[in-house]
């Protein structure tokens, strides 16, 4: 999966992300907040097949931080 | 732990809801939250209304009329019952029991047994597997009871969890049978997640009083991670001991916290959505211990009644606390789903 795919992945599953780019800092969102964080580790779970929590999440400043959250596959 | 009880039936079930409906758009615009944030919410957990007790009715007087409805719907005398099991946290009285006083209502026997035990949404797996070991220990039948009012315990400021729970009581007869079906079970629990789910005041550790709080507080990411670590295994475990696939079971009945929880964790256990009640909590809330048994009733009912089905269920929640049970079930009775009072 390319990055593109990643970031369009994570903007179609996770609402307040629809027009995220890599650069979108988190906190800026008016709507981030616990539901965001709740579609985000669901998006990991069911997307990616990887659990993440709710904190690595919350330690995360932007979109870019969330997708390196990924492991990295070649 | 892991239990396996034979010659053990589930032989019919019964529910009871609150009678007051609580819409969940009108709940917030009272309130003074955002009609798109509502929406949003409405959309991605599943919320839309919920059923809560009338102020006088308790959750006594809501597994009452289940029970009630339930032995008249199967034909069986209170006074055959060997045993009730009351499952709740939110009781009459901290003393005596909710099972005494039910005993009282249904003119049970003085031979019966009757005891509560405090768990909240796995409770009503523990709750019927205590029916079974007392089957196995020699009772003929035994009368379980699980339900709560958990919508007066919540904080009505706190949108995290005023908006989720409803109020319901159900009651299940389960019996000794000459057949060899089994029932398997799988429980776990992880103490240090207590304070995820929580009414920190009330008890002994903190009487309740000026300045303390008696609500209940809930973490609700925590909580959906737990889900997702939990059940999955737990479910795998029953099913590992019933010697079946996910594809050879019937109904996945899992424990109806809201739509976006139940939807992950079957996704999650390899469950296809079709064999998976989830849209009760949208209807009802999270009714805690009577969710798995509403679930029952309400979407399995037909099938349930019509044959033999394989049925695996998982209740998860405050302690950290899991039980998942796989058995095999029906014909069996089940009494239409009515509010109390009526």
């Amino acid at each position: 999966m390319t990055s593109e795919q990643k970031i369009a992945a994570l903007r179609a599953d996770v609402d307040v992300l629809a027009a995220a780019t890599p650069e979108t800092v988190l906190g800026s969102l008016p709507n981030w907040d616990s539901l965001a964080i709740l579609l985000v580790v669901s998006h990991f779970e069911h997307g990616h097949q990887q659990t993440i929590t709710g904190a690595q999440v919350r330690a995360c400043r932007t979109v870019a931080d969330l997708l390196a959250l990924l492991p990295h596959k070649p | 732990m892991q239990s396996s009880l034979t010659h053990v039936r589930l032989a019919g079930l019964a529910v009871t809801v609150g009678s007051v409906v609580r819409d969940f758009q009108a709940e917030g615009l009272a309130a003074g939250q955002e009609p798109a944030q509502l929406a949003r919410l409405a959309k991605a957990v599943g919320l839309r209304e919920r059923r809560v007790a009338a102020s006088d009715v308790t959750a006594l007087d809501l597994c009452a009329d289940a029970a009630a409805r339930l032995l008249d719907e199967a034909a069986v005398d209170a006074s055959s019952l060997d045993a009730i099991v009351f499952v709740t946290q939110t009781a009459d009285h901290p003393q005596p029991n909710n099972a005494s006083l039910l005993h009282a209502r249904l003119g049970m026997s003085k031979a019966a047994a009757a005891y509560d035990l405090s768990l909240g949404c796995s409770g009503w797996v523990y709750g019927l597997h205590q029916a079974a070991m007392l089957c196995g220990a020699g009772a003929a039948r035994v009368l379980v009871c699980a339900g709560d009012t958990l919508s007066r315990v919540v904080d009505p400021a706190d949108p995290a969890t005023a908006p989720l729970f409803g109020d319901a009581g159900s009651a299940i007869l389960v019996e000794k049978t000459g057949e060899a079906s089994a029932m398997h079970f799988v429980f776990g629990t992880d103490g240090k997640g207590a304070s995820a789910i929580i009414v920190p005041a009330g008890g002994e550790r903190q009487p309740q009083g000026s300045g303390t709080d008696s609500c209940l507080r809930m973490d609700g990411a925590a909580v959906y991670e737990f889900a997702l670590r939990e059940v999955p295994p737990a479910v795998a475990g029953v099913l590992k001991l019933a010697g079946w696939s996910p594809e050879a079971v019937d109904h996945l009945v899992l424990h109806q916290a809201n739509r976006f929880v139940v939807s992950s964790v079957a996704r999650k256990c390899g469950f296809p959505e079709a064999k998976v009640p989830m849209d009760l909590a949208e209807q009802f809330g999270n009714q805690s211990s009577a969710s798995i048994p509403a679930a029952m009733a309400h979407a399995c009912a037909d099938s349930l009644q019509g044959g033999r089905r394989r049925v695996v269920a998982c209740g998860f929640g405050v302690g950290f606390s899991w039980g998942a049970v796989a058995f095999e079930a029906g014909p069996m009775v089940i009494a239409p789903t009515l509010v109390f009072p009526r």
